[in-house]
């Protein structure tokens, strides 16, 4: 609607001259249109500069204050955003496992126990140090992923088809069967996390991963407690690595240089490169000539990983690639000798997608295969010859390999070892080598013992004071022992040593599963006081005078009086101001007077680390800086409650939420409460809409209303399930549930979207008559453009994924597609950056020589009439939402673009019923785009799980892992909808906003305040309950990494809000100010 | 339109009042035991609607109607009967005489046979209300339509026998700004029960009747009672107020 500007004030000069050079920005537009009015008025105002002047000082004033304000009010949520930091810190260092690092070494001459008279000349490293040696060389194979039932034949029936991965490596099991005594098949499982990296560590080491280090995924760092490899380097074996090069992180300097070869691990599109690598120099050193140039092999292989994160298990390149692996084997076999001892291994198995991380069934159960031409090993009992059909039936754990390989070699077992021997490999050809199985179980036991007590000590625990002290146990197999040599006892011994060992490594798990309890009570302290802080200055901004006059008389009326009153000295009431200040101030002195008393405390508390200390010291005396400061300005509280339904409503989303997450069940279904709650509020703003007097405001309420309501419907289509919400979902995300890459209709989305959504941001654009300025250019062609190149970019994805023109070389559709990736990021980020910098708000400005009279009774003889005028703020703003925006959908799949983009269209809705509805000074609002934020997370195929984790996005525009860009890409990926939903906050303030509007920065600031209130609060309650229930059994597949994922997601929402949407705010102000004026 | 105020909130230029029981003595004690009937019959019925929820919901689909009819009949002014204050006095009048004239029992037959058949229709948006909500769209389609049709007649049906097809009347019930009273604390109660009964659903306790749509029922026949008890006594005449 064409809305007549109120006449231009007073005076010409409240505009800026124009742009240099651009003579038709809209600055110049309106100052010259502003002049040739002014000329033609004939009571004209006084032009001797006497009244003039104080207006241009006027807006000065104004335009410094708003600086003032600003800058206060980015401190305020900078200290918030540091509080958010140092809570979650604390309580981080005290949830995550801990487990202290001992320097001790095994030694050869020194075995944990006085080792078996009946062995002879042991001791020293050629006839082997605890136990006869039966190998001289080993080969470790390492196929990432290895999945046990990848291993066992599959019999397809009719309504339980073969997979892809069926049958496709049958090696394994056929030697197994057909040669008992040179090789055995085992479900090898693997302690979570599963990832690579920590589970090469507990493969050498034999001890427990700790969570901690899973973030070090990315860098790797080298280990320094006694482990295999150190072993064998001291016992003088030459060590070649082949493959991942996570080895050579862990393992720096420990590798024969001139033979290793390490690749790449994280190009996890790449499905050939590392194997081939692998296979072309492993097969050399396997040959006669060169086979005396290394004693110890580690060959890692990544194809079948890789295929399984790029397609998913049930993909014909899962096929190939197993099936590559079985003749690999099948080579490696014909080509090993008699002294060397063969391992084949999965490090951990894939879950339904493919991926890994977590610890369910399908992650842990990997599979481990030893084979020997010496044909030393044997079984038990007899049935034991066919492997285990299942994972769950006779497994090992991964850290038993340790033990097994340190006394295969005739290497000491590294003084950490929590594992036992492996039976299939001591028992004997008859499987009743009784005597050597209790020997290697009961040194191995010592071992265990000795690295307890030397724990315990280093720890200052007394170990009787541990429940369910294995120590009893002992004692009983040492007794045991002491009968005479009959072969009954030995098998007693035996089973009683491995009692003791399992009882030792249940201990140690509970043991190292200690929580530093007063850590995480500060951590949660610090966030609570953080979310009062953060309500209390939502609710002292609230606006006073709520009720909203808008006539252009008393504006004008208004304004003449300001500047009578500015000429005077005395400058308008401040309603930019806002408590950041008094708050910031509190921070800071309060932070400062604790550090000044610093020193006395940290003597009073006997200390801790100095970095540890700082940060519980500046934050907690912040905190009751700002409190005080609160109480002090208010001495008492007004209603902490809210007045309103929608207020209510508000508070019933976050609270609930909360609460639910406290129950596994309700953080599993996390996807269908934001939809009811989405529904909700929609329903109740169509409700609401009726009460509207005007029809059309009526009809445009209900319509907005239930386009929001029917857009989340359509948008919780998109699903990605987690494997505890099964049998009850269906994934949608993915061509199946099997695979991780999209159904070829999928690919259509992207193409539609860049159709259809820039005219529906074109459509809220012109209703308001908006879609002038860049507008046009910048929705209409770049946008789109953006949108196309990355449709394009998806389908050449999916023609690389699915090889539908094979006579492309390998990486040609890479190097054609990377490039547009990089295209949109550089259009959207770089030019996006500069168009939104300078801009003209999207108005146009036309003057009408013919007087309207009956709109002024003063009738001015001519009309400015400007269009748009009335949401000239948020449509300017929403430019930079749109650049941001253009990069979230390039680095979301098909289907997640499909869902970020009915997203972006439920915000406009949003913000229309929220104008049409008066509730733009609502919590609900903000909230309301917080519950968007979380809802399109798991419609953009994610689950607060680790496995969800879209890594290969990092590949989108880079060929490489590039820091810090890959970490960036992921996280844009994972918390695109997050991210958009707090870069559009202002918007619920600045939509359908007039440019002189005062008050904007204040009640932006409450607005961020509730949003990130939200995600305070859900994260709040999930680090309780992770605190709470840290002895639950659904700890680490539920309730932890929902705490990881809503702290990241209060961090990331903080940096949005501080570097986005207050900085756009400000620069949109600037701008909108520069042109029509300061309000 | 971006320049007009930012509307108000309307209200109605002529502010509907409660709507009244009929002034005998059988509809106060009807409409006393109407609730503790329906909430007794549906706890006798609970295991059955565990066991079979289709069956059940449809078999007793007609004797609630029954009930619903019933209540209407005895209790409520039909809609046109209270325009006037004189039609009231004068179903007092007849009422005491225990001699209703024929025409008007006809013409309560033919409201409730006409609300009947409003509620009916108006199971298709209940229906597409809790599709929205998240109902499965795939399966249990009969099961959301059976629960949307119990839903019907506890909210829906009251309302039309006692207000009619007045569109302005409707619009300030679907805003649910019309004055509490029993027939509209009623639905207001079913509906709010029906919504807090897909609290209990994601819960892992594998009970049976966890199954949908047994809560969202459970929960609208609770509502139901409650809001016609609260909404006929406590909070009777007052209005929802979103600000």
């Amino acid at each position: 609607m064409a809305t007549q500007a109120p006449r231009p004030r007073v005076g010409t000069p409240s505009v800026p001259k124009a742009v240099p050079g651009n003579t038709n920005s809209i600055a110049a537009q309106y100052a010259r249109a502003k002049a040739l009015k002014d000329a033609q008025e004939k009571g004209g105002l006084d032009r001797n500069g006497r009244v003039k002047s104080p207006l241009v000082r006027l807006n000065e004033w104004k335009a410094a204050r708003f600086g003032r304000e600003w800058v206060w009010g980015w401190g305020f949520f900078g200290w918030l955003f540091f509080i958010h930091i140092t809570g979650l810190y604390f309580f981080t260092r005290g949830f995550l496992l801990t487990r202290l690092v001992l320097e001790e070494k095994s030694l050869c001459a020194e075995p944990p126990v006085t080792l078996s008279a009946s062995y002879k000349g042991l001791g020293d490293p050629e006839n082997g140090c605890w136990h006869p040696k039966t190998f001289d060389k080993a080969i470790v194979l390492i196929i990432d992923a290895l999945r046990y039932d990848f291993t066992v034949p599959f019999e397809a029936s009719g309504e339980d088809p073969a997979q892809a991965y069926h049958n496709a490596l049958p090696f394994l099991w056929e030697t197994a069967i057909r040669e008992p005594q040179n090789a055995f098949l085992l479900p090898f499982i693997a302690d979570p996390p599963t990832s690579t990296l920590q589970r090469l560590k507990g493969l050498t080491t034999g001890t427990l991963p700790t969570f901690i280090d899973i973030g070090s995924n990315f860098a790797g760092t080298a280990i320094e407690e006694d482990n295999l490899l150190m072993q064998m380097r001291d016992a003088g074996k030459r060590i070649v690595h082949l493959g991942d090069d996570t080895w050579t992180a862990l393992f720096p300097g420990y590798f024969e240089g001139n033979i290793s070869r390490a690749y790449d691990s994280f190009n996890v599109w790449d499905l050939h490169s590392v194997d081939n690598g692998v296979n072309q120099h492993i097969f050399p050193l396997l040959g006669e000539r060169r086979k005396d140039e290394w004693d110890v092999m580690v060959a890692h292989y990544l194809g079948v990983d890789h295929a399984g994160h790029r397609y998913g298990p049930n993909h014909p390149a899962m096929t190939g690639k197993l099936q590559q692996m079985d003749g690999v084997l099948r080579d490696v076999v014909r080509a090993l000798d008699d002294d060397t001892l063969l391992v084949v291994m999965g490090d951990h198995g894939m879950d339904a997608k493919g991926d890994h991380g977590g610890e369910s069934d399908d992650e842990v159960q990997a599979a481990l295969w030893m084979y020997s031409k010496k044909g030393v090993f044997g079984r038990t009992q007899p049935s034991f010859v066919t492997p285990p059909l299942h994972a769950k039936e006779r497994p090992v754990d991964q850290i038993d390999l340790v033990p097994t390989l340190a006394l295969l070699l005739g290497l000491p077992i590294p003084f950490n070892n929590l594992g036992k021997p492996i039976e299939e490999a001591f028992a004997g050809k008859k499987g009743n080598a009784w005597e050597n199985l209790a020997n290697v179980v009961r040194t191995t036991a010592a071992g265990i013992k000795r690295y307890q007590a030397a724990y315990f000590a280093a720890r200052g625990i007394d170990e009787s004071t541990i429940d369910g002290s294995p120590r009893a146990l002992w004692t009983l197999a040492e007794n045991t022992l002491a009968g005479n040599g009959k072969q009954q006892m030995w098998q007693d011994a035996y089973r009683t040593f491995s009692e003791y060992q399992e009882k030792n490594l249940k201990v140690c798990r509970d043991l190292w599963a200690r929580f530093d309890v007063p850590s995480m009570c500060l951590g949660i302290v610090i966030l609570a006081a953080g979310v009062v802080s953060l309500m209390l200055f939502a609710n002292c901004n609230t606006d006073d005078n709520t009720a909203i006059v808008d006539a252009p008389e008393l504006d004008r009326t208004e304004l003449q009086l300001e500047i009578d009153e500015f000429a005077k000295g005395n400058p308008p009431t401040v309603t930019e101001e806002t408590t950041s200040r008094s708050l910031v101030r509190g921070a800071l002195i309060g932070s400062l007077l604790g550090v000044a008393a610093g020193p006395t405390v940290w003597i009073a508390t006997g200390g801790g680390t100095l970095l540890d200390f700082g940060l519980a010291l500046t934050s907690v005396s912040g905190l009751i800086g700002v409190l005080y400061q609160e109480m002090r300005r208010r001495m008492a509280f007004g209603n902490p409650f809210p007045t309103s339904f929608w207020g209510w409503l508000a508070v019933i989303f976050t609270v609930s939420q909360s609460i639910g997450f406290a129950s596994n069940s309700y953080t599993i279904w996390e996807d269908s409460i934001t939809l009811f709650f989405i529904s909700t509020f929609g329903i109740a703003t169509a409700a609401s809409s009726l009460r509207l007097e005007k029809k059309s405001e009526m009809t445009l309420g209900v319509y907005h209303s239930l386009v929001f309501v029917a857009l989340g419907w359509a948008a919780s289509f998109s699903k990605l399930c987690r494997e505890e919400q099964m049998p009850y979902c269906r994934s949608t995300y993915y061509a199946s549930a099997n695979s991780s890459t999209s159904a070829p209709w999928q690919l259509i989305i992207p193409f539609v979207v860049a159709i259809v959504l820039p005219s529906i941001i074109k459509s809220y654009y012109t209703s308001s008559r908006n879609y002038e300025g860049l507008a046009p250019l910048w929705i209409g062609w770049a946008f789109r453009a953006g949108l196309f190149m990355s449709a394009v970019f998806w389908t050449l994805d999916a023609a690389d994924d699915g090889e539908w023109f094979p006579n492309l070389g390998k990486n040609t559709l890479k190097s054609l597609r990377v490039p547009m990736a990089q295209t949109v990021f550089a259009m959207a980020l770089g030019a996006g950056s500069v168009a939104f910098g300078w801009a003209d708000p999207c108005v146009s400005i036309t003057t009408e020589a013919v007087p309207n009279a009956a709109s002024y009774t003063d009738g001015p003889s001519a009309t400015l009439t400007v269009l748009g005028y009335a949401n000239t703020h948020g449509t300017r703003y929403f430019l930079l939402v749109i650049n941001l925006l253009l990069c979230i959908l390039m680095v979301q799949k098909p289907m997640g673009g499909g869902a970020i983009s009915l997203m972006t269209w439920q915000i406009f809705s949003l913000l229309e019923i929220l104008d049409l509805n008066s509730l733009t000074t609502s919590p609900i609002g903000p909230v309301l785009l917080a519950l968007l934020g979380s809802f399109h997370f798991f419609k953009t195929g994610h689950q607060a799980s680790l496995a969800s984790i879209q890594w290969e996005s990092a590949f989108i525009p880079l060929h490489t892992i590039k820091y810090p860009w890959s970490p960036l890409l992921v996280a844009l990926n994972s918390f695109g909808a997050q991210i958009l939903a707090a870069a559009a906050v202002p918007l619920v303030v600045l939509w359908k906003q007039k440019p002189q509007k005062k008050g904007i920065l204040k009640s932006v600031l409450r607005a961020l305040a509730w949003h990130v209130a939200y995600y305070a609060v859900v994260g709040l309650a999930t680090t309780m309950w992770a605190g709470w229930l840290r002895r639950h059994l659904m700890l680490y597949r539920i309730f932890s990494p929902k705490f990881m994922t809503a702290a990241l997601v209060l961090l990331v929402v903080d940096i949005v809000g501080l570097v986005v949407s207050l900085v756009g705010v400000r620069w949109n102000t600037w701008k909108v100010g520069e042109t029509f004026g300061w309000g | 339109m971006s320049t007009l105020s930012p509307s108000s909130q309307a209200t109605p230029t002529k502010p509907s009042l409660p709507i009244d029981l009929l002034p005998i003595d059988l509809a106060r004690l009807v409409s006393q035991a109407h609730p503790a009937l329906l909430l007794a019959a549906y706890y006798i019925r609970f295991p059955v609607l565990v066991a079979d929820p289709v069956s059940t919901l449809l078999q007793t689909l007609l004797p609630v109607a029954a009930i619903q009819v019933v209540y209407a009949v005895i209790c409520l002014p039909a809609v046109g009967s209270n325009a006037k204050p004189a039609l009231v006095k004068k179903a007092k009048l007849n009422a005491s005489k225990k001699g209703a004239e024929p025409s008007q029992v006809t013409g309560k037959a033919f409201t409730a046979i006409f609300s009947l058949l409003l509620s009916l229709l108006t199971t298709l948006p209940l229906f597409a209300l809790q599709i929205l909500f998240g109902a499965p769209v795939t399966s249990h389609l009969p099961h959301t339509a059976l629960s949307s049709a119990h839903i019907s007649l506890l909210a829906l049906f009251p309302l039309f026998y006692v207000h009619g097809t007045s569109a302005s009347k409707w619009r300030e019930i679907v805003s649910i700004y019309s004055p509490i009273d029993e027939v509209f604390g009623g639905s207001l109660g079913a509906l709010l029960g029906a919504w807090l009964g897909a609290v209990p659903i994601p819960l892992d306790w594998d009970r049976a009747w966890q199954a949908w749509p047994i809560t969202v029922v459970t929960g609208a026949y609770i509502g139901y009672g409650v809001g016609k008890m609260v909404g006929g006594w406590l909070l009777r005449g007052k209005r929802v107020e979103f600000e």
